[in-house]
């Protein structure tokens, strides 16, 4: 009896997750957190690295600055190596996503499926996680991957909102609630894109006055053509106050002259 | 020669004694005229085809290197375009090249394909808008503003900003529309009409100069969407050494504008695709209605016309994107006095104006390019622009260059032909741009960066293992740093690098001494073609060059294949023809044997010999042969002559490729007399052989016991 006690009070101690079969609310509440622990509602700029890998191709590798103004609902982010592609662009502005190119001076009008600097990276890759604004979740069972414990929901894109990929399955750690992979597919249920998210890190913020969590490093293998795969690594984070006008065409402009 | 006379004179009369000979000589006849007319037209198909190929794009021979998985096939494969490895040292392989005896000239080439995108309307004239702004405060944007004075700017921004408002108007008007529409009321955006209110109020014009960025981008990012027409046009096009294109493919002629200054870079659209994907879309359906009536078609009888018709009239409202408050109101005047119409809306008046028939067609296209044409912007891409093309690279990721168009061309015949006219050309320098090619140094950037980061690498296949397996940390406190983006960028200067490639002039070597994918070969002498093919081959194997060389034929993929399907098919049908008359003969010569095995025994009794009956019968059957085949072969060769009078008209544009111009005119080639010839002696004589034998094997004695 004794025992029997000291394993509930321990599982429920240890495992402050989920019970078997989670109601929408809670698949809600769930999302609603892996959101908000992403979010800084400041401002946030990080420094990452690109890099693609296909069969019989050298490798694409791009470093990039991305910029964000969570309360303000926007996203810059700005390549700056190699030489070649320094000072190329995607900025952000409500639904509206735009690309620069300083070489040919155009902005140009991107899609959601725009592969960022030719990579299979997307945009949402790089911005906010908006996951219980564009989502309807459903819940699939748990799932042990590698030594982990995960929950395993799958996402349906609302009306009306327009994202890369419309159906989306995510593992989610059971303890610390962090996505650990993400499988993506087109309408017709084909998949598409399969994620892993090896490093989740947290950094301060002043601006939230709680942690602000972001992955350190994400890895995307592609579905379709199977030798292809991308990895992003976030090299520095900076929560610094960013410029007043800066998610504007002049400013990315700027940059290049 | 008194035997064979003899022989000759028996065979006739044998001939004519028997109809069922008619009958045989018919089908030797037909077959014979329809190998010679058919293998004469399929000869003049295959020679006007291979100067369409070679005249237009592939040169006698191509070389590619010989690392190549796919097979060149310039006018693609299924849809799909080869991927070729890059050729390194083309100067070497021109220099061998060029020692090869009959080769011409070497035209470096690279076939690729790429996107032009342009935004909506509202994007177009807001971008104009935003370049018109940063010349007058000294920005660098559009390059052929630099100069332009300052008061003529402030002119063309007063113009620019009436065209947006002008603009505003039709879209106010599309969005009642749709909100009167229940099934797309939903489809408008709250926060659109609230930003489409804003930007009709006088108040946002007024104050518009004091922050014109912030409000053009206001502009672009609430208005510009609420137009879904972005448009697309997929590009194919040859990155070659142009002034040594047009020198060596002489067909080729510039139509609107001038070659691309020798030496520099710059963009050579394809005349019909200009027309066909750049153009008006009413503007382009007038043009085509104007050719169908010219070649005797009717708007009141034909379907596609009545089509064009009715989409001219319908959609209007490209045309009323493009006009803005001061230009609809001299249209509308001109237009009501032209008609004469009371109507006092422009889109009434211009559906009125194009609504056309077979009566007022002629006075309709000619009011519309006098009065109307001037007003708007005829082509997408005109000449003098600067285009930008956006085009996957080698390595996969995208890339834009600039280039100027400095004109259009086709190739003299060929105008209207869709597979001639799709392809355009662009200068070397700017295909190796796009094409991406790393250079030694910028792979050797490429690995320093990835160096300096230490990535490592994980195989899909243990990726869960090796990210989450035992061992595996997943959190991790990180570091704040600082991120100062002018430090990353300081002295980059690309834009006004680019800005120097447009304007610099290349010389010979430095366009030859560059990555190519594969190149056009001209011969002296094309009929010399498979030795040459040989020998450069040698060269090759000799000099390691690594090259393969193929015919224009091969290197035009299934295109060129066609004439060789042509000429099965024509085999295939000639041959059951023959085999029909071969099996009629040799039943006939059977069965005229065994009724003459009398007579046969009765000469072989007074003393012929076994040699002469089987001449007799031989004989026979080749006087049939040769009568009714060389009737065949004159019916066959004044048929030719016949057509090649009036020539025969390409029933398509498609076909205006295959005749290598409006008409193909057949020539009497000698193959197929010879060919025909050799058929008709040994259909001939196969299907007599063996009644011949049996015939000269007949005894008297059989032949008399027979009789009694």
């Amino acid at each position: 009896m004794r025992n029997a006690l000291l394993l509930t009070l321990s599982l429920t101690l240890a495992a402050p997750a989920f019970a078997a079969d989670l109601t929408k609310e809670e698949m809600h509440k769930l999302l609603v957190e892996l959101d908000d622990r992403q979010r800084n509602g400041g401002d946030y700029k990080a420094l990452a690295y690109l890099e693609q890998k296909e069969k019989d191709k050298a490798d694409v590798v791009r470093e990039l600055m991305i910029f964000r103004r969570d309360s303000d609902d926007k996203l810059m982010l700005l390549f700056t190596k190699p030489k070649s592609e320094e000072g190329k662009g995607y900025l952000r502005l409500d639904k509206n996503l735009w690309s620069y190119d300083p070489g040919t001076g155009k902005w140009e009008r991107a899609t959601e499926r725009e592969r960022i600097g030719g990579t299979n990276s997307r945009r949402s890759d790089f911005d906010e996680s908006r996951l219980a604004e564009e989502f309807e979740p459903k819940f699939e069972g748990e799932e042990k991957l590698g030594k982990f414990e995960t929950v395993k929901l799958e996402l349906k894109v609302k009306d009306g909102v327009d994202v890369a990929y419309p159906v989306v399955k995510l593992w989610i750690d059971k303890v610390n609630h962090n996505i650990l992979k993400r499988q993506e597919f087109a309408l017709s249920g084909r998949l598409m894109r399969t994620a892993y998210y090896p490093k989740w890190q947290k950094l301060f913020s002043e601006s939230k006055k709680a942690d602000v969590w972001f992955p350190g490093e994400m890895r995307f293998f592609d579905e379709v053509e199977k030798s292809n795969s991308t990895l992003v690594l976030m090299k520095t984070i900076d929560l610094s106050k960013l410029d007043q006008n800066m998610f504007t065409k002049a400013w990315l402009e700027s940059k290049s002259r | 020669m008194d035997r064979v006379v003899l022989l000759v004179r028996i065979a006739i009369r044998n001939l004519l004694a028997s109809p069922i000979n008619l009958l045989i000589g018919g089908l030797i006849l037909l077959g014979t005229m329809v190998f010679v007319l058919l293998g004469g037209m399929l000869d003049s198909l295959n020679q006007s085809m291979q100067k369409s190929v070679v005249g237009s794009l592939a040169g006698h021979l191509q070389i590619y290197s010989a690392k190549s998985k796919d097979e060149l096939a310039l006018f693609g494969q299924m849809g799909n375009f080869p991927e070729l490895p890059a050729i390194n040292d083309f100067p070497k392989i021109q220099e061998a090249l060029s020692k090869v005896e009959n080769v011409k000239v070497v035209v470096p080439m690279g076939i690729s394909a790429a996107i032009i995108t342009s935004g909506n309307i509202v994007d177009g004239t807001l971008e104009k808008l935003r370049n018109l702004y940063k010349a007058r405060d000294g920005q660098p944007g559009d390059p052929k503003l630099e100069g332009v004075p300052r008061e003529e700017l402030a002119l063309r921004i007063a113009s620019e900003i009436a065209h947006v408002r002008q603009i505003i108007k039709v879209l106010r008007g599309d969005v009642e529309k749709a909100m009167a529409d229940m099934m797309n009321a939903k489809s408008v955006e709250p926060r659109n009409i609230e930003a489409l209110q804003r930007v009709e109020q006088d108040a946002f014009w007024a104050d518009f100069e004091k922050d014109p960025y912030t409000n053009l981008e206001f502009l672009e990012n609430r208005i510009a969407p609420i137009v879904t027409d972005t448009s697309l046009v997929f590009l194919r096009y040859v990155g070659t050494d142009l002034d040594k294109f047009q020198k060596s493919f002489d067909r080729m002629r510039i139509v609107k504008g001038s070659p691309v200054p020798q030496g520099q870079r710059g963009f050579l659209i394809a005349d019909l695709m200009h027309e066909d994907q750049m153009k008006l879309k009413t503007a382009r359906r007038l043009d085509k209605i104007k050719d169908a009536r010219a070649n005797g078609r009717l708007i009141a009888t034909d379907d596609e016309l009545k089509r064009f018709v009715k989409e001219n009239t319908h959609q209007t409202r490209e045309l009323v994107l493009q006009l803005d408050g001061i230009k609809t109101a001299a249209l509308v005047k001109t237009l009501q006095d032209a008609l004469p119409s009371k109507k006092d809306s422009i889109d009434a008046l211009l559906s009125e104006l194009l609504a056309t028939t077979d009566e007022n067609f002629d006075q309709r296209f000619t009011q519309f390019y006098e009065l109307v044409v001037p007003q708007v912007q005829l082509y997408r891409v005109k000449v003098g622009d600067m285009l930008t093309i956006k085009a996957f690279t080698k390595s996969g990721y995208i890339q834009n260059v600039n280039v100027r168009v400095y004109g259009t061309f086709a190739f003299t015949g060929l105008e209207k032909s869709p597979l001639a006219g799709a392809t355009s050309l662009m200068d070397l320098m700017s295909f190796r741009e796009l094409f991406g090619y790393l250079t030694s140094d910028k792979a050797e950037e490429l690995k320093e960066i990835q160096r300096n980061t230490g990535a490592r690498t994980v195989s899909r296949e243990n990726a869960e293992d090796e990210l989450f397996g035992d061992g595996a940390e997943v959190i991790a406190e990180a570091t704040p740093g600082i991120i100062d983006p002018d430090a990353a960028l300081a002295g980059t200067g690309r834009k006004l690098r680019e800005e120097d490639l447009i304007r610099r002039v290349y010389t010979q070597q430095q366009l030859d001494d560059g990555v190519v994918l594969h190149a056009a070969v001209m011969l002296e002498d094309p009929t010399r073609m498979d030795e040459t093919i040989e020998r450069i081959t040698q060269v090759s194997n000799e000099q390691g060059l690594g090259i393969q060389v193929v015919s224009w034929q091969k290197a035009s993929g299934l295109l060129g294949q066609i004439i060789n399907v042509f000429r099965a098919l024509l085999f295939v049908a000639v041959g059951i023809i023959f085999i029909a008359a071969m099996l009629i003969m040799y039943l006939s010569v059977l069965m005229a044997t065994l009724q003459r095995t009398q007579m046969f025994g009765t000469m072989r009794a007074i003393g012929a010999q076994r040699g002469l009956i089987l001449s007799m019968v031989l004989v026979e059957s080749l006087v049939l042969g040769l009568l009714f085949g060389g009737l065949g072969m004159l019916a066959g060769a004044g048929a030719i002559s016949l057509i090649a009078t009036q020539g025969i008209a390409a029933p398509n544009d498609v076909m205006y490729f295959f005749f290598s111009g409006p008409r193909l005119i057949p020539q009497l080639s000698t193959w197929p007399l010879v060919v025909a010839l050799v058929i008709i002696l040994v259909v001939t004589v196969g299907s007599t052989l063996l009644p011949a034998l049996m015939a000269m094997r007949v005894s008297p004695l059989r032949a008399m016991q027979a009789d009694e």
